[in-house]
């Protein structure tokens, strides 16, 4: 059987994608544009999700059953998939927080100039 | 990865699908809010998301189990394959199926009546106790004893706990609460079910003081009855029923399921009131032991052996020195199933068989089929499909086939079973209960699953072997066919055919044993009568003045019905078996010990209605009755074996304790065995010494003895169509609370008493018609291939001038030649299967060469026809066109 390791693909670091998407779905159920474009505009367009990389990370996540999915209606009245977090997914966002604080502080030592 | 993932990928793929949509057209909402034009929003919208069909690929990528992947596909590709070839498909999967069910129904009962454990704990300990007898010709066992027998047993085997019981279930009427029924009553011995190993769900069984002569009427309900007739009432014990009119008090309830050893169902048990006098004189009774902790089968043997005393065995006479008798243990499982184990047998081996030839017919067919397409899986193979690939394929089809073969087979297996049990259900009373369970099931699908790899390994094999270069090349060949691996064909049709034969010499010989029983003269004649019987097992009938009453008031209403020529009242009759009584003829100085004879009472009109032969003497009349001098009639036989020298009638004879004169000698009619003596012919159905006595001159005691045994029949002889009402009417005019059972015809009872010989005749015959068929079809199938692979040959031969006969000689001749060398194996293989059914065969030697040569050339004659038939295609060949084309 072909499982892809972990699933660190995407244009982001390894596995941030994933972060990202359980960060933005921590409050609110989305559907997979709107979760591109919050990103996007809480990233202050830097970080600009493809769909070619989010669609297969939603997959992945909800494979993990770290998200969940249900068929709902946007305030325009189209059809959509609605994403929101399980309370595995929660778990694993605080995870993934802490792994990411501890990383950008490691980053941050490294980038520092020596003393 | 789950399983439930790989079967739901295509209802994901399509939410895929639906999602990407959803995402662009939000997308492309969006851009119009921007301010492109619709369709340039869409464009981006659809540009921007890539190629929806990659995204969907990777998911479903990985939700694959590649090995079930390729597997469905060489299903889809099988049934491809073999909705082409519809008429090989139809033959293998019927073929399959007609034996599949075959064995379905023969395994089923087999396995339930033969190799299913009892239902009792510890089985293996329990045996029946029989008489074995030693001469110096023969040696036998009987698995009936006596009261004496029994008092030996009990007084002196302490390796076994043992108790009585009387064979199987009878009918009574009973009444509870003003409830009258007609139930089923077996009468057991003190201890019964503790030597089974069943207890008493409430109550107890009997004692020992309750099981003997003058017992007190105590009873043990059925679990069915007390639900039925007491609504499980627990505080039944000690209420009072009435059983044949007297009254019994309840001492238990046993648990649910507990048949007889006959299989009858029983609702309830009374004391056996196990003595030494009445029926336990003689060997009336039947004995279950269970082997004692700590004990050895060679330890019960010797005591039983020990007290096997000639006191103990005085039911069978003195000895004489010739004969040696002593009692035994049968393990009971064996000696339970001893009657039905035989034809279960025949049967087994014979769809077993069957099962071979049709397995050999299925390989040979796969094998011409995959002759067939070795340039197609030469190609296959050629464009780069792996050896296994192909192998798998073709694997794939023939489990393909074994399972719609092998489903069909379960399906038409329970029809069958039905069939089986409804041929043979009065034959063999241990196929009634019988049922498709899941060990059948899964013996069957193992058998369809196992004959396919079979079948289909050998093609595979053969295919797996390939030279692509050559496959492809021969496929067009130009040149003479190679006979090249169609010596496995013909190997494979001498089978079927050697087989074949056996399977018809055996049915062969089964028809002429049937065909010489029926056509035996009876002695009587048999159409126009019409029987039914009633149980006098009742308190009211007790003595002979009111029997006898029944009896007679009941003819003479019967006799004044019009279309009625004459009526009687028998003990039993023709083709039953009967009441053995010793008899003595009381002029002779030293009379012969161990003299037997047939015993029925009768009413006046008995010869008349039966259309028996008066051969000397007179027939009783009306004046035969109580007071008047005890005569009797005797039969040829009797006259033939008891009286060689003298004329019986005139004589007297001591039966039933009394002094009677014979007044007259009737014809024999044929009647089951029931004992032998020198001077009888043995057979299933044989004439024997038979006394017949006027029923108003017989003892009460006869009558309740005979009467737990047996129940006395009507005959009527009418020209009108159905007289059973008339019968029901006039016995009711006299008792109309007499139940009137069994009404059937002479026919009937004359076709029971040879339904043994008729189920397996017809059985046997069927499947070997079968074999037969399948042989012609696996030479025909031969032959035909041969033709079609050999035709540019024979076109060339015949442009070359041989003549279309030579040819078709050449083809057919070498089928035929198969089919005698099959037949010759056959015959010779015959010679030993045949033992299997030498005991059933009667008026025929098991090596009858008449049946032998008539089963070979019938065979020869349907194998050169199969030949012929497809080499006469031979005949409508143009050689130009062969040779051009």
């Amino acid at each position: 059987m072909r499982r892809r390791p972990n699933g660190q693909d995407g244009d982001l670091l390894g596995g941030t994608l994933d972060m990202l998407v359980l960060r933005t779905l921590q409050t609110v159920s989305l559907h997979g544009f709107a979760i591109a474009q919050h990103i996007a505009k809480r990233s202050d367009e830097v970080l600009l999700v493809e769909e070619g990389s989010l669609y297969p990370a939603l997959h992945r996540l909800e494979e993990r059953g770290w998200i969940s999915a249900e068929w709902g209606i946007t305030e325009n009245n189209r059809k959509a998939r609605f994403y929101k977090l399980t309370p595995v997914g929660r778990k694993q966002l605080t995870a993934e927080s802490h792994r990411w604080s501890e990383l950008v502080a490691a980053v941050a030592r490294v980038m520092e100039p020596s003393s | 990865m789950s399983w439930r993932r790989f079967f739901r990928r295509s209802q994901k793929d399509d939410d895929r699908a639906a999602e990407i949509q959803a995402h662009v057209d939000l997308a492309s909402e969006h851009y119009v809010e921007q301010g492109m034009t619709r369709a340039q929003a869409q464009r981006e919208a659809r540009l921007r998301f890539g190629n929806p069909r990659a995204y969907r690929e990777g998911v479903d990528d990985l939700n694959r189990l590649p090995f079930f992947d390729a597997l469905q596909l060489d299903l889809r590709y099988a049934v491809r394959a073999l909705r082409r070839t519809p008429v090989f498909t139809l033959t293998v999967t019927a073929t399959l199926a007609l034996v599949i069910g075959a064995n379905t129904a023969v395994f089923t009962i087999a396995d339930q009546v033969l190799l299913r454990p009892l239902p009792f704990p510890q089985p293996d300990r329990l045996a029946v106790v029989a008489t074995h007898t030693q001469s110096a010709a023969s040696s036998g066992e009987g698995t009936s004893i006596s009261g004496a027998m029994w008092n030996a047993i009990r007084d002196n085997v302490t390796a076994a706990n043992g108790a009585t019981f009387s064979g199987g279930a009878g009918g009574v009427n009973f009444n509870a609460d003003g409830r009258a029924a007609f139930v089923q009553q077996q009468r057991v011995g003190a201890g019964y079910f503790h030597v089974l190993g069943l207890s008493p769900a409430i109550g107890r069984e009997f004692t020992r003081d309750e099981d003997r002569d003058e017992g007190p009427n105590v009873a043990i309900l059925s679990d069915g009855l007390w639900r039925s007739a007491f609504s499980a009432d627990p505080s039944v014990l000690g209420r009072a029923i009435t059983l044949r009119g007297e009254s019994y008090q309840i001492i238990g309830v046993m648990p649910p399921g507990i048949r007889s050893f006959d299989n009858d169902d029983v609702d309830l048990w009374t004391p056996l009131r196990t003595s030494t006098r009445g029926e336990g004189a003689n060997d009336n009774y039947g004995a279950i032991v269970r082997l004692a902790d700590g004990a050895t089968w060679p330890q019960l043997a010797a005591q039983l052996r020990a007290a096997s005393t000639p006191e103990a065995l005085a039911t069978f006479g003195p000895p004489d020195g010739k004969v040696e008798r002593w009692m035994v243990a049968l393990p009971m499982q064996a000696a339970l199933t001893a009657g039905a184990r035989q034809p279960i047998m025949i049967l087994g081996a014979t769809v077993a068989a069957v099962l071979l030839i049709a397995c050999v017919n299925i390989a040979s067919l796969c094998l011409a089929r995959a002759s067939a397409r070795r340039k197609e899986l030469a190609t296959r193979m050629a464009l780069g499909s792996g050896r296994r690939a192909v192998i798998r394929q073709l694997m794939v089809e023939s489990l393909l086939l074994a399972a719609i073969g092998g489903a069909a087979g379960l399906a038409l297996g329970a029809v069958a079973l039905d069939a089986l049990k409804y041929l043979g259900g009065d034959a063999f009373v241990e196929w009634r209960y019988v049922a498709i369970d899941g060990r059948t099931i899964l013996v069957m699908a193992g058998l369809a699953a196992f004959t396919s790899v079979l079948f289909g390994l050998a093609p595979a094999w053969q295919a797996s072997r390939i030279d692509v270069q050559r496959g492809l090349a021969a496929g067009g060949s130009r040149s003479v066919a190679g006979g090249a691996g169609h010596w496995v064909r013909r190997a494979l049709v001498v089978v079927q055919v050697a087989l074949g034969v056996v399977l018809l010499v055996g049915a062969g010989l089964l028809i002429r044993t049937f065909v010489a029983l029926d056509s035996l003269n009876p002695g009587f004649d048999p159409n126009g009568l019409t029987t039914a019987s009633v149980s006098l097992q009742d308190a009211r009938y007790e003595s002979g003045e009111t029997i006898s009453q029944l009896f007679e008031r009941s003819v003479s209403a019967l006799e004044q019905t019009p279309g009625v020529t004459a009526a009687a009242v028998t003990l039993e009759l023709p083709y039953t078996r009967l009441l053995n009584l010793g008899v003595t003829l009381t002029d002779e100085a030293a009379p012969p010990q161990g003299r037997m004879a047939n015993m029925s009472y009768v009413t006046a009109g008995f010869v008349r209605t039966f259309g028996m032969k008066l051969v000397a003497g007179r027939e009783l009349t009306a004046a035969d009755r109580a007071g008047a001098a005890p005569v009797v009639l005797v039969n040829e036989s009797f006259a033939r074996i008891y009286s060689p020298d003298r004329d019986v009638v005139g004589r007297r004879i001591r039966v039933s304790g009394a002094e009677r004169e014979i007044v007259g000698v009737v014809g024999d009619v044929q009647q089951k065995p029931s004992f032998f003596a020198a001077g009888m012919v043995r057979g299933p159905i044989m004439r024997q010494p038979g006394v017949f006595a006027p029923a108003s001159q017989l003892p009460d005691s006869l009558f309740k003895l005979v009467h737990t045994w047996f129940r006395p029949v009507w005959s009527v002889r009418a020209s009108g169509p159905d007289v059973s009402s008339a019968i029901r009417n006039a016995i009711a005019s006299v008792d109309p609370a007499l139940p009137v059972a069994d009404v059937r015809t002479m026919a009937q009872v004359r076709g029971e008493a040879l339904g043994v010989q008729r189920l397996l005749m017809t059985l046997v015959g069927v499947v070997a018609i079968a074999a037969l068929l399948l042989a012609a079809m696996g030479l025909y199938g031969l032959i035909s291939g041969a033709v079609t692979e050999r035709t540019r040959e024979f076109g060339l031969r015949l442009a070359l001038g041989a003549t279309p006969g030579g040819v078709i000689r050449t083809v057919a001749g070498s089928g035929v030649a198969l089919a005698a060398v099959g037949a010759a194996i056959g015959g010779g293989l015959s010679i030993v299967a045949v033992r299997l059914i030498a005991s059933l065969l009667w008026g025929v030697e098991p090596s009858d060469p008449g049946t032998y040569l008539a089963v070979t050339t019938f065979f020869l004659v349907v194998a050169t026809l199969s030949s012929l038939l497809p080499a006469l295609r031979l005949l409508r060949l143009d050689p130009a066109r062969t040779l051009r084309d």
